[in-house]
């Protein structure tokens, strides 16, 4: 019965992941709503809670935040970007991964025309996307019910479905990426770059006033229009039928472009687009005398390098940008935190200083950067759990290469390249405060951008210790989740006067504001610590297990 | 001879589901030894608790002396290793690939790397993924071979090759074996196996039933006999007979066709009472001793699980 077609047996796979990440993500705003009445039992509470809005306005817009509705869209304004993660990888998958496999040759000797296979895969995505929908807006409405909140069961199925159209706008990118990739990882790492950086365009508009038009190129400014859990402000239908139009036009555009190329070949780009070929002649292709086939160390250099130098290019050119934004539109900042004690308080707590400096501003922004190369470092340890689970650490582990060696030579790459970073963005900033003629403590921007090497270090160990036990997917959705938490609590953490103890539990709480207060010794050595515990665990791991599919 | 691998008592299990179950052979110096079964015997995981790459539950396996999880550096420099699902970087080339294994075993002579690679006819320049499943394997075959190791441990070798190169492979492997290199190779194809191995272990449903040699394991055959007589012959005067185990006559009456177990001194004297004109014996390929031991009715008996 589950066999019967391809759309079935696709939605069959997804079954797991539709009640994970529709009861999950649905759980959390059900937790949220249910607190709510609590965060808001007195006047003072509930004035203090709407003056907090507009200092996290770079998260979502804060909109009613005194409402069971509104405080759950604003405070969930990043969800897009866990939930896009699912039809990312599910959609990146969804063609490629099955050439990979080669089992796409085996699907379309079947009597069905390779237009019919994609549209039903991409129809059981979407109904597994239309299913996360519908769960999360039924634990929306049981959180708002509990909640007293002023929204009906529709706004809540609509605020699924606006979820889910997002999704199937990023799903539908990977889709089309794929077609130009040789590999799936490849589809879905520029897609979520694609993402990260659409997420900063729509943004913009809320840092940066009179720039909406930069943000109207995002779909995430598109996603934000909507918000029927607010009252009063409900559904942007024109922005529905944007999302839906960008899925269905980046869908449509894959599925022609798959029916008309090779199985396990990619779209022929036009020549001006292609990388000049090398013509290898085969008498020719030994010795290759490639750096980075030396050691297991270099050539897990060699396949950081492509990924390494756009993840510097992103971190960098974040620091640098944020660098010359702080130095323009300081006059307008200081107006703001003037006007506001609250965000004054705010940008102290998160900043670490004095409100009336852009260091103090710029602090703030800074944090963003260890989770960017958290980010990264989350990527390459997915590689390195693919690279296990597709069995090629199996040959690697056949020559005289201890266990040992093999994975500290991976984790001594990964290293290579976070260090690099952290250093071409301790030069990317200064150069920067250079030209935007901005003053800074030359001493206290190195800590700051050096300081996120540990941090990328102990989610790379953490993850490599997952990755022991864990499958690539999960070893990777749970470092991504990990970071989500980690931020959440950084950033709302003293806002909503959490325990000490809670915010030590994030890594971010570690890092501190070291572009005001500089070095804090004793906590970059307690990362320090933590990430070489979890490899030497992670190590002891390797060593015993089974090297398995 | 001294054995150089040395399996014993060696038991895997995946959680409830069965991998091997207390198998031991050995494998001795020099020798070619073919590992038999169906898929899903166990061949795959023995090879693969020999390489270290899984973690016995029980036994040791062992090669020249040295138990292969302790000290399996040192084993993995002995030996060539092809795995029965290669997968390697797609991005690389044939020739980056054997360049960086090279690399791994601390060097290879490239002479001769570039032998084999004219030998089986590869295209280096080619990136990985754009080889086909047969050329895919000859990249791993390579690797395998090229630092001349002590011990080959090849799980289905030829499994994509055609047939020219099936036969470039047997010349390697007796090369080698001339050379006084073990070679372990398990497969599924009796005509390979018996081409180029001396002796075979037999492995059904994780337990190992049969170690013998190629000749030794044709000794235990069941075998056939066509009799064709001038005139129409009793089949009774032959089902009795000591070694048969089954008579049948052919079409015409003329003919008898005797399946037998054992010898045919009985049969030889029965027939002489009567005007023959002509009498065949059929040889049983490994083929048809392979499958049974795989009749799914449990005939392949424990009592058998001894070598010969």
């Amino acid at each position: 019965m589950l066999f019967r077609n391809i759309y079935i047996k696709s939605l069959r796979d997804y079954r797991i992941a539709i009640l994970g990440w529709g009861v999950g993500i649905g759980l959390l705003i059900y937790v949220v709503l249910s607190s709510f009445p609590s965060l808001v039992e007195t006047p003072e509470a509930r004035a203090s809670l709407v003056s907090l809005g507009p200092s996290f306005a770079w998260i979502a817009e804060p909109i009613k935040i005194d409402t069971p509705g509104g405080y759950a869209t604003f405070k969930y304004g990043f969800t897009v970007l866990v939930m896009a993660l699912w039809p990312l990888l599910a959609s990146s998958r969804m063609l490629r991964g099955e050439e990979e496999r080669g089992s796409m040759d085996v699907l379309l000797s079947m009597p069905r025309g390779r237009g019919r296979v994609a549209l039903e895969k991409l129809a059981a995505i979407w109904t597994a996307l239309l299913g996360m929908g519908l769960l999360i807006g039924l634990l929306t409405s049981a959180g708002g019910m509990r909640a007293n909140g002023d929204f009906s069961l529709g706004d809540a199925l609509l605020s699924g479905l606006n979820l889910a159209l997002i999704c199937g706008v990023f799903g539908s990118l990977a889709l089309l990426i794929s077609q130009f990739t040789q590999e799936r990882g490849t589809a879905a790492g520029v897609t979520g770059g694609l993402l990260l950086i659409f997420i900063v365009v729509d943004m913009v508009h809320r840092v940066i006033p009179n720039t909406d038009w930069i943000s109207h190129f995002s779909p995430i400014y598109y996603y934000n229009l909507n918000k029927p859990l607010v009252p009063g402000y409900g559904i942007n239908a024109g922005a529905l039928l944007v999302l839906l139009a960008l899925s269905i036009i980046l869908s449509g555009l894959s599925i022609w472009l798959f029916v008309r190329r090779d199985i396990g070949g990619t779209v022929k780009l036009p020549a001006w687009l292609r990388l000049p070929e090398r013509a290898a002649r085969p008498e020719q292709a030994l010795p290759a005398n490639a750096w980075s086939l030396r050691s297991v160390y270099t050539r897990g250099l060699g396949m950081m390098v492509v990924p390494g130098i756009w993840w510097t290019l992103a971190i960098a050119g974040f620091a640098a940008w944020m660098v010359v934004i702080v130095k323009q539109t300081e006059s307008q900042l200081a107006t703001i935190a003037q006007s506001s004690p609250i965000l004054k308080d705010i940008l102290t707590k998160v900043g670490g200083g004095d409100i009336t400096t852009n260091a103090t501003i710029l602090s703030a922004l800074f944090t963003f950067l260890p989770l960017l190369l958290m980010a990264f470092a989350v990527t390459q340890v997915s590689r390195w759990a693919a690279d296990e689970e597709d069995g090629r650490l199996e040959m690697v582990l056949s020559t005289p290469q201890p266990r040992l060696n093999v994975l500290l030579a991976r984790f001594a790459a990964l290293t290579t390249v976070i260090v690099i970073i952290g250093v071409l963005t301790l030069a990317a900033t200064e150069l920067a405060a250079l030209a935007a003629g901005l003053k800074l403590d030359g001493g206290n921007v190195a800590v700051a951008t050096l300081s996120m090497i540990p941090m990328g270090l102990l989610i790379a160990a953490i993850g490599f210790l997952f990755s022991g036990w864990l499958r690539t997917a999960i070893d990777t959705g749970l470092l991504s989740f990990l970071l989500v938490i980690w931020f959440s609590i950084t950033f709302i953490g003293p806002e909503l006067n959490w325990p000490e103890g809670v915010q030590k539990l994030s890594a971010f709480y570690y890092y501190g504001t070291p572009l005001l207060h500089g070095l804090s010794l004793s906590n970059m050595l307690l990362v320090l610590a933590v990430a070489i515990v979890a490899l030497a665990l992670a190590s002891v791991r390797f060593m015993r297990k089974d090297i398995g599919r | 001879m001294t054995a150089i691998i040395e399996v014993e008592g060696l038991t895997k299990s995946y959680g409830s589901k069965r991998g091997i179950t207390n198998v031991s052979f050995q494998v001795e110096e020099g020798e070619v030894f073919g590992f038999l079964g169906p898929n899903g015997a166990g061949k795959t995981t023995t090879i693969r608790l020999i390489m270290a790459l899984l973690r016995a539950d029980e036994g040791k396996a062992r090669i020249a002396g040295l138990d292969s999880w302790e000290r399996s550096v040192e084993i993995k420099r002995l030996v060539g290793y092809l795995p029965g699902e290669p997968a390697l970087d797609p991005n690389l080339t044939g020739g980056q690939i054997l360049e960086y294994f090279g690399h791994l075993r601390g060097g290879v002579d490239q002479t001769y790397l570039k032998q084999l690679i004219k030998r089986l006819d590869l295209d280096p320049s080619r990136k990985f993924r754009q080889y086909s499943s047969g050329n895919k394997r000859k990249v791993v075959l390579i690797q395998a071979f090229m630092h001349r190791p002590r011990v080959l441990i090849l799980d289905e070798p030829t499994n994509g090759l055609d047939p020219l190169n099936q036969q470039e492979f047997n010349a390697m492997v007796k090369e080698v074996r001339e050379e006084g290199h073990t070679v372990f190779l398990s497969s599924h194809i009796l005509g390979e196996v018996e081409q180029t191995c001396t002796r075979v272990g037999i492995i059904r449903d994780g337990q190992l039933v049969r170690v013998g040699g190629v000749t030794e394991l044709k000794d235990i055959k069941r075998y056939e006999i066509t009799i064709t007589f001038a005139d129409a012959v009793p089949t009774e005067a032959f089902k009795t007979l000591d070694g048969v185990e089954q008579v049948e006559t052919l079409p015409g009456g003329h003919a008898l066709h005797l399946v037998m177990q054992g010898g045919a001194d009985a049969v030889i004297k029965a027939a002489a009472h009567y005007p023959v004109v002509s009498l065949t014996s059929h040889e049983p390929s490994l083929e048809d001793i392979f499958l049974r031991y795989y009749e799914g009715d449990g005939l392949a008996t424990k009592e058998e699980s001894h070598a010969v």
